[in-house]
């Protein structure tokens, strides 16, 4: 009897020996990938749409995608398929996206990477190490980017700091070389946890939002400034007070730079602010939960509903050019918004992050309708194009 | 070497207060336990025995400072209750007790019911939960003392000393315990052979128990104390090099006082009466100094309760009998931050419950009105149940259950700032098993098969605001399943062999939204299939034991895709242990394949390793 257990025995561990690999995924070239095939018609002025899916945090389980021209093919997992060597994909909590010429820059927040791709076949050309990073911007020699770390706990030294200080640390915006992908040693201290930053004649402006902050002893308050660098000495030079909890900021051609806010969800609304070029702020409208920009106009997409999280919401759009808000109509058709980007010659996309576990999807506008949808990654939230 | 109880034709327990004497039929339990072990100290913790049962899946961060917390087929750990000596220990902040917390120095042994235990005189609390883990605390059998010492790999190290007194009407035992683990062990990935950090503990637990007999009845009280200072490595992701995953502290002190009265049950009326005071504190610190990584949070919390049962039995003969049991309980939940108001509970329960118990055939009703007032708002709940157990044949035994029962929110559903929702119903688990038994003189066999419904399940969804999330009544699991297991022994000449196979089948589905992708897909972290095979031979007072157990594909979200898929997994054990007089010794090889596995996604589990257990009794 022990014989015919020891015998089973073997047998089961043999069986569970042999892992079968349910989801072969074998290394590919760029344009091997395939995808879902959507309809392209009437999108141009683009070669790819990116799609980072910001994953769950924890779960390392942030990954792109990209809608290729040239084929209609919209593709999942991009940066695992062209990259089989980083075994472990693109990270934890991708959090901001952007196309620097022929570049793709990725922030991965939680792994503390900024991630440098090509944007003409999707491999790896530097992984550059940044704390916390959130948000990109760039002018022609730098990539800024805005990073939770406190200005005091310098990335890769000693870590052992004021402890009073950096229980509750301001953020900081790190420039990283566009040739040589090196970090640079000087940062500059801004607000607490900056997110969305823009590049506006010579200055850099970042919006802090005291996310964090707003939790934390002594203040429990967000933050409501935007801070100002000027690129060239790359100090700080001012702030400007806008409102709470500030996200997303764009700069016009005209030297306007515009800044959204979440508000704060029970009294607070969301909204667009303008800082117009001699540095006043004043706000645009109320209503702004996800926005995008193309052509100095600034596409804003609220809920009236807001501070009523179990009713239906009650969608407002808008646009805002020149510090003035306008119509704008676009039926949602049920997507419950994300992400939102507007497209070149007058698309749009928006991200559904579904339940935030589960994959989202992207859906294509246009002319103020929805055209499709296609299963994306997980809470797909930032977009790029090239 | 813990072994299995369960075929033990005396349907005997291994409960405190009856433990001493011989129990009457007329208060054995309606039901029999699904698994019961003895815990014989050869694990550090009670988690370890409790991760083979049928039907149960442990969920294990790793290491011995992980958290482990108890799901029973598939309702949620939510829904399963732990008993210390037949009361509660509850967590009204997250609803989740960790069974990494209790070593198996303090208790005998630990016994699995699906549904309810229906005994004479028990907690009203005892009804309330969808399944019951019983951790029966050790009562002294003899003056004696006992010290144990272990060590291993981890930089794994322990030592506790237990002292049992016996009087004529008192027996007393009191005991230590401190556990130290390094926690550094080496695990694999995406190819690369990276060290577990911050995995460390420290635990020091102390604990006296007195048993005694008062006007006829039996008197217990126990006094508990456990804390510990730990590490938590956090998820494994890719981070750029040079930053650690975590440096996550948390330090812990939980206390508790509880004990009880309960009359001799030989006229037409006995009575029980249980009280229970807990203090447990946690300090948790994200040292954002040491991590740049991290969210600078430092946070405490103190959770209190304070509780009293009252439970009524009423004979009419030796076979009917009826309970009338109430329990009251207060919660209070301190914190710096993180909740909209000082979360608070007041809970009552009370419950009605009839039992038949013949030779052959047994059967109980009950049913539980539980009201809890939240900051003024009232949540309640009906629960009626049902079982029958009966054995037609004297190797036959047949037993059902239905039942209803539910698990009231959490202090964290209702009040986190951004997500609690203070308009939550309780979730509500329904159930319906069956149970077949069948025995030889060297064999038995239990198949049970069983149908479960878990309704207006508490889940975090993103409201019509996607930034700001909620917790809502919404989602539906249907889950069906079989748990079975077999048993034989045999002996030949000097050498004893006993063998157990465990399967268990399970399909535990989203049926939340029909319109959603995941609609009819398996829930996380539910293995379909799921078993171990264990063997143990005696010779001359050597032991040795080997267990396999292999769990089948699981996913770590409700979207069955490439992303979440983990991958099955086996892991063998083997023992071997020698009494030499008042000292044995014992060796434990653990995961000897060395598989590399999660239980849950991100969280690698320790690799093979060793452990010797040394005991000396007085």
């Amino acid at each position: 009897m022990k014989k015919a257990s020891l015998l089973l025995l073997t047998g089961i561990v043999a069986f569970a020996a042999c892992q079968d690999p349910l989801f072969p995924e074998k290394p590919s070239i760029d344009s091997d990938l395939k995808g879902e095939v959507v309809d392209v018609n009437g999108l141009s002025g683009f070669k790819k749409l990116f799609v980072l899916n910001e994953g769950q945090m924890g779960a390392n389980n942030a990954s792109l995608d990209m809608l290729r021209i040239s084929d209609s093919n919209y593709i999942t997992g991009v940066f695992k398929k062209m990259n089989p060597t980083e075994g472990a994909g693109l990270g934890d909590v991708g959090n901001d996206i952007v196309v620097v010429g022929d570049e793709l820059w990725i922030a991965v927040n939680n792994s503390g990477i900024v991630e440098v791709l090509s944007a003409k076949d999707e491999t790896e050309i530097a992984a550059v190490q940044v704390p916390m990073p959130r948000c990109l911007a760039y002018d022609d020699n730098y990539v800024y980017v805005s990073s939770w770390n406190g200005a005091v706990a310098v990335y890769g030294s000693d870590w052992s700091v004021d402890v009073e200080k950096s229980k509750n640390p301001k953020g900081a915006v790190y420039r990283i070389d566009r040739k040589t992908k090196k970090l640079d040693e000087g940062t500059v201290e801004v607000g607490y946890q900056p997110e969305g930053l823009a590049v506006s004649s010579g200055k850099l402006y970042v919006a802090n939002s005291g996310g964090v902050a707003s939790s934390l002893p002594p203040a429990y308050s967000y933050d409501k400034s935007v801070s100002v660098i000027d690129t060239k000495s790359f100090k700080a030079e001012k702030t400007i007070e806008v409102e709470i909890n500030l996200q997303k900021v764009f700069a016009d051609s005209k030297g306007n730079v515009y800044v959204s806010t979440f508000g704060n969800y029970y009294s607070v609304h969301s909204g667009l602010w303008q800082i117009k070029a001699n540095g006043s702020a004043s706000k645009v409208a109320d209503y702004a939960s996800y926005v995008a920009f193309r052509d100095d106009t600034v596409y804003c997409i609220g809920n009236e509903n807001e501070f009523d999280y179990y009713s239906a919401p009650s969608t407002v759009t808008w646009t805002c050019k020149n510090g003035s808000k306008e119509a704008w109509s676009i039926h949602l058709d049920g997507v419950n918004p994300y992400a939102l980007a507007a497209l070149p010659g007058g698309s749009f996309v928006i991200a559904d992050a579904g339940n935030y576990v589960n994959p989202g999807s992207v859906s294509l506008f246009t002319d103020g309708a929805k055209k499709w949808t296609v299963s994306a990654g997980v809470c797909p939230g930032h977009f790029a194009i090239w | 070497m813990l072994l299995t109880v369960s075929w033990s034709l005396s349907a005997q327990e291994a409960d405190t207060l009856v433990a001493s004497r011989v129990s009457s039929v007329r208060s054995v339990p309606v039901t029999r336990p699904a698994e019961e072990a003895t815990l014989d100290g050869l694990q550090p913790l009670a988690a370890d025995a409790v991760r083979r049962f049928t039907g149960v899946q442990l969920k294990d961060y790793g290491g011995v400072g992980g958290l482990k917390t108890v799901n029973v087929r598939s309702l949620g750990s939510e829904h399963v209750g732990v008993f210390i000596g037949g009361i509660q220990v509850d967590n009204a902040q997250n609803m989740q007790v960790d069974l990494g917390r209790f070593s198996t120095e303090s208790f005998s042994s630990v016994a699995l019911y699906n549904g309810h235990k229906s005994r004479r005189l028990q907690t009203a609390k005892e009804y309330a939960s969808g399944a019951a883990l019983y951790l029966e605390p050790a009562v002294p059998q003899k003056s004696g003392w006992r010290i144990r010492a272990r060590g291993g790999s981890f930089l794994t190290a322990g030592a506790a000393f237990r002292r049992d007194k016996i009087w004529k009407n008192l027996r007393l035992s009191y005991s230590a315990e401190g556990l130290y683990s390094g926690g550094r062990y080496p695990y694999n990935f995406f190819g690369e052979t990276l060290m577990r950090e911050n995995s460390d503990i420290r635990s020091l637990r102390v604990e006296g128990r007195l048993d005694g007999k008062l006007a006829g009845g039996d008197w217990n009280l126990m006094m508990y104390s456990y804390g510990s200072e730990r590490g938590f490595p956090g998820p494994v992701i890719r981070r750029a090099a040079g930053f650690p995953f975590s440096a996550e502290r948390q330090a812990d002190q939980d206390a508790f006082l509880q004990g009880g009265w309960r009359s001799a049950d030989s006229g037409p009326y006995s009575a029980a009466v249980r009280f229970k005071l807990a203090d447990n504190y946690t300090h948790y610190d994200a040292h954002a100094e040491k991590n740049p990584m991290a969210m600078p949070y430092d946070l405490h919390f103190r959770q209190r309760s304070a509780y009293l049962s009252v439970a009524q039995s009423f004979s009419i003969n030796d076979r009917w009998s009826a309970d009338l049991s109430a329990d009251g309980q207060r919660n209070v939940l301190e914190a710096d931050r993180d909740y909209s108001v000082p979360p608070e509970r007041t809970t009552l329960t009370t419950v009605l419950a009839g039992r038949y118990t013949g030779e052959r055939l047994r059967a109980a009703a009950h049913i539980l009105w539980q009201g809890a007032w939240d900051g003024g708002i009232l949540r309640d709940a009906w629960m009626p149940s049902a079982s029958v157990h009966w054995e037609p044949l004297s190797w036959l035994e047949l037993e059902t259950f239905a039942s209803r029962s539910c698990r009231l929110p959490s202090f964290n559903d209702l009040y986190y700032v951004a997500i609690g929702n203070v308009n939550l119903k309780p979730e509500y688990a329904s159930q319906y098993g069956l149970d077949l038994r069948a025995h030889g003189k060297h064999f038995a066999a239990r198949v049970s098969p069983y149908y479960n419904r878990v309704t207006d399940k508490i889940v975090a969804i993103p409201t019509s605001t996607q930034f700001r999330w909620s917790m809502i009544n919404i989602g539906l699991v249907d889950i069906t399943g079989v748990d079975s297991r077999l048993e034989a022994d045999a002996t030949f000449g000097g050498i004893r062999l006993e063998g157990t196979l465990r399967y268990t089948f399970q399909r535990a589905l989203d049926h939340s939204d029909p319109g959603k992708q995941t609609y009819g897909l398996q829930i996380p972290y539910a293995p379909v299939h799921s078993g171990s095979a264990i063997l143990r031979g005696e010779w001359k007072g050597w032991k040795l034991e080997w267990e396999t157990s292999v769990t089948g594909h699981r996913w770590s979200a409700t979207s069955n895709s490439a992303d979440y898929y983990l991958a099955p997994w086996s892991v063998s054990d083997v023992s071997l242990g020698k009494s030499f007089g008042l000292l044995s010794a014992a060796l434990r090889a653990s995961n000897i394949f060395n598989t590399q596995y999660q239980l849950v996604k991100g969280y690698p589990m320790p690799g093979a390793s060793v452990m010797l257990n040394l005991e000396l009794s007085l």
